[in-house]
C-alpha cells in the first residue's frame, strides 16, 4: 500500500499469510488524521474506499454492465425473470444427489453457447465431467462438435478454501488486466460446492472459521461487481430443527449470497423443482420445475 | 448597560419560535412500517432480525420518501447508503421510485425529469472491508460538503446495511499479534469505538437520522433446543404454547456488537417473517413480517407485506 511524501499517512501493508488471504493492516490511521483535512483529499485519490455514486450512475451500470444470462432451462428464467444476473452471488441448495452439479454443468453449457462468454469453473469434489458437458453442448447447439465452446469452459479444482482464494486472486489479476478481449469475456463463476471447502473450517471454537468463510463471500460478490460476471454457488443441506432440512453453513451465511435458489428433485423421477429462497427484488416461495436431461 | 442586559434577560427567542423552528428544520420522519412511533433527526435506529427479512425493503421505502420532494411527500433531501453486505439492488429501488412517482403523479408529464433528479438525492457506497467502512467515514464530512455545494441540499439520513457485515472478520482479527506495539491495532472493540466517534462527530456537524440494519449472524441453537425440551412436557394447550413461541421469538435474537454500538442505538426494532401468509392481486402469496419494538419495549407491533410497490402495512 501507499505511503504518501510527507508522511502525515502512514498506510503499512502486509499480507496475512496465516489466513491465507491479502489482509491489508492499517496501522495508526488515527493518530495521524487529526494533523490535516487536506490529506482527506489524498486519501480519495487513492482509493483507500470506493467511490461515492449517486443513484443514477449505479443505475446506468447495473443497466449497461450487469446483464441477465439466460440458464437454458425456460421455468428457471421465468421464474427468475430472465435468468442469473452479472454482479450478482447465487447459492444453489440442494439435497445431495438433487442434481446441482448437473444444473451448474449446463448453465456452463448454456453460457459458453448462448452468450458466448468464458465460464470458471472451480471443482472441489471431482465433479466436473468434460463428457457431460459435451454432450449439453451438442444438446443445445444441435449436433455440431464445437471447439472453441468447450475451451471456453475451464475447470480448476481446488480442494481446500486457502487455494480457492488464491486462484480467486489470479484470477482477479488476470481479468482485470485483460482487459475486453472480444467475445472470451468471462461471463460465469461456478463454485461447485462451496460448502465442502467451507464446512471443515467452520467447527471448532474460534472465530476463523466464520472469518475465512465471510471473506469469502465478500470476494466473491467483489469479484461479480467489478469484472461484471454472475456467480453461482452450490450448498448442501444439514438436519435442521424437526427433522427438516435446511441449508448448511449456518446463520451468517444467509446474508452473504444475493439470491438463494433451493433445488430439489423428484423420487425416481428426472423432474427437478427449484424455489426461490431470497431474492433482492422477487418474492420469495414462488416454484419451477424443469427436467435436467431430457 | 441596562440595554445589554435586558437584552440578555429576554433571550432570542420564544419557546414557541424556537419549536416552530425545529419542528421545520427537523420534522418528524414517518416510515410506513411504524406509523405509530415516528422517528426523529438525531435518533439512531436499529433494525434488527434474521435473513431474510425485509429490512433493506425498509431501508429503501425510507430513502425514497427523504428523496421525493417536498409536494410529493417527501423530504426533499440526500440519503446517504453505506452498503456493508454488498447486496443492494439499484434495479429494485428504481422501480419502486417509478411506483410511488406514478401513483404520485398521473397526469403530469414530468416523470422522467423527476425520477432523474431523485435518484441524483440517493447517494451510495459499498465498502468490501473495515479498512474501506472507517476510510468512508473518515471521508464523510469532505463529502457532504461537496454535495451541499453541487446541489444545496444537506443529508436526512445515513443508512448502513448491515452494521455487523465485519463482524467475524473482526473478531478473528483481534486475536493477531501484530508486534508493533505503539500502533494500535484494528479489533473489534477498536473499530466499533472508532465507528461510533466518527458517527458521532458527523451527526454534529451534519444533524441526520441513523438506521443501521443488522443481521442475527448467532444461530438459534438455544432457541431449538427449548423447543424440543418444551414439547417433550406435557402442557395445557393455548397459554403454554404461546409462551413457549414467545420464548423462542425472545432467544432467536442475541445481541454480538459491542456495547458501545449498543449504547449507541437510541430505538430497536426487531423483524421476522411470520408463518402466515397473505395473498395479494396476483395469487401471490406474499409472507407477512412482524415488528416488535425492542427499545423503547413497546407492547404493540406491526404487520407488513412487500408488494411490488413497497412495504405495506397489514391492520
Amino acid at each position: 500500500m501507499a505511503e504518501s511524501e510527507n508522511g502525515a499517512i502512514e498506510i503499512t501493508g502486509g499480507s496475512v499469510r496465516h489466513f491465507g488471504l491479502q489482509f491489508p493492516i492499517f496501522l495508526c490511521f488515527q493518530r495521524h488524521f487529526h494533523r490535516t483535512r487536506a490529506h482527506l483529499r489524498e486519501i480519495e485519490r487513492d482509493r483507500q474506499h470506493q467511490p461515492w455514486l449517486n443513484g443514477l450512475q449505479l443505475l446506468e451500470d447495473a443497466q449497461q454492465n450487469k446483464h441477465v444470462l439466460s440458464t437454458g432451462f425456460k421455468g428457471i428464467d421465468k421464474l427468475l425473470e430472465g435468468g442469473l444476473r452479472e454482479g450478482q452471488l447465487t447459492e444453489l441448495v440442494g439435497p445431495s444427489s438433487s442434481g446441482k452439479t448437473q444444473l451448474c454443468l449446463r448453465v456452463a453449457a448454456n453460457v459458453a453457447i448462448q452468450h458466448k462468454g468464458r465460464v470458471i469453473f472451480l471443482d472441489t469434489g471431482n465433479s466436473f465431467s468434460p463428457r457431460r458437458i459435451e454432450h449439453f453442448v451438442r444438446q443445445i447447439s444441435g449436433s455440431v462438435f464445437n471447439e472453441k465452446v468447450m475451451s471456453n469452459i475451464l475447470c480448476h479444482s481446488t480442494f481446500d478454501i486457502f487455494s480457492m482464494f488464491d486462484v480467486l486472486h489470479q484470477l482477479e489479476n488476470s481479468l482485470k488486466s485483460q482487459g475486453h478481449k472480444g467475445d472470451c469475456k468471462a461471463r460465469t463463476l461456478i463454485v461447485d460446492s462451496i460448502s465442502s471447502l467451507i464446512t471443515p473450517i467452520l467447527g471448532g471454537s474460534g472465530p476463523q472459521g466464520h472469518a475465512l468463510m465471510t471473506s469469502a463471500g465478500f470476494l466473491l460478490k467483489k469479484l461479480a461487481h467489478e469484472l461484471n460476471i454472475a456467480v453461482l454457488v452450490t450448498n448442501h443441506m444439514v438436519a435442521g430443527e424437526g427433522g427438516n432440512l435446511k441449508p448448511a453453513l449456518g446463520e451468517s451465511w444467509k446474508s452473504i449470497p444475493h439470491v438463494r435458489l433451493l433445488l430439489s428433485r423428484d423420487q425416481g423421477n428426472k423432474t427437478c423443482s427449484i424455489s426461490i429462497l431470497k431474492h433482492p427484488s422477487l418474492a420469495s416461495g414462488e416454484v419451477a420445475r424443469f427436467v435436467i436431461d431430457d | 448597560m441596562t440595554m445589554e442586559v435586558r437584552g440578555w434577560i429576554d433571550g432570542d427567542e420564544s419557546g414557541r419560535e424556537m419549536l416552530s423552528r425545529l419542528l421545520t428544520e427537523r420534522p418528524y420522519l414517518h416510515i410506513p412500517p411504524f406509523q405509530k412511533f415516528p422517528l426523529r433527526v438525531g435518533n439512531v435506529v436499529e433494525l434488527v432480525g434474521p435473513s431474510p427479512c425485509a429490512k433493506t425493503h425498509i431501508l429503501m421505502q425510507a430513502a425514497i420518501d427523504c428523496i421525493l420532494p417536498k409536494h410529493y411527500g417527501g423530504l426533499g433531501h440526500l440519503v446517504l447508503f453505506i452498503d456493508l453486505d454488498c447486496r443492494f439492488d439499484i434495479l429494485r429501488l428504481s422501480q419502486m421510485l417509478r411506483n410511488r412517482i406514478f401513483q404520485a403523479n398521473k397526469n403530469q408529464s414530468n416523470d422522467e425529469e423527476l425520477f432523474v433528479e431523485c435518484m441524483r438525492r440517493f447517494l451510495y457506497i459499498r465498502c468490501y472491508d473495515t479498512l474501506e467502512f472507517l476510510a468512508t467515514l473518515k471521508t464523510l464530512h469532505y463529502q457532504l460538503q461537496k454535495e451541499r455545494q453541487a446541489q444545496g441540499i444537506g443529508v436526512n439520513f445515513l443508512m448502513i446495511d448491515s452494521i455487523g457485515a465485519f463482524h467475524w472478520v473482526d473478531r478473528a482479527s483481534t486475536s493477531l499479534h501484530l508486534g508493533v506495539d505503539n500502533r494500535k491495532g484494528l479489533s473489534l472493540q477498536n473499530v466499533s469505538v472508532t465507528v461510533v466517534q466518527e458517527i458521532k462527530k458527523l451527526v454534529l456537524v451534519h444533524p441526520m437520522l441513523v438506521i443501521a440494519a443488522k443481521a442475527t449472524i448467532l444461530g438459534n441453537r438455544y432457541a431449538a433446543n427449548e423447543v424440543k425440551w418444551n414439547l417433550k412436557r406435557p402442557f395445557s394447550p393455548d397459554s403454554a404454547a404461546s409462551s413457549v413461541t414467545n420464548k423462542v421469538h425472545q432467544l432467536m435474537y442475541r445481541e454480538y456488537m459491542p456495547s458501545i454500538w449498543q449504547s449507541f442505538v437510541t430505538l430497536r426494532i426487531l423483524i421476522q417473517a411470520s408463518d402466515d401468509h397473505i395473498s395479494t392481486e396476483n395469487n401471490h402469496n406474499k409472507s407477512v413480517y412482524l415488528s416488535e419494538w425492542l427499545m423503547p419495549p413497546l407492547s404493540f407491533g406491526d404487520s407488513f407485506i412487500v408488494k411490488d410497490a413497497g412495504v405495506f402495512c397489514v391492520s
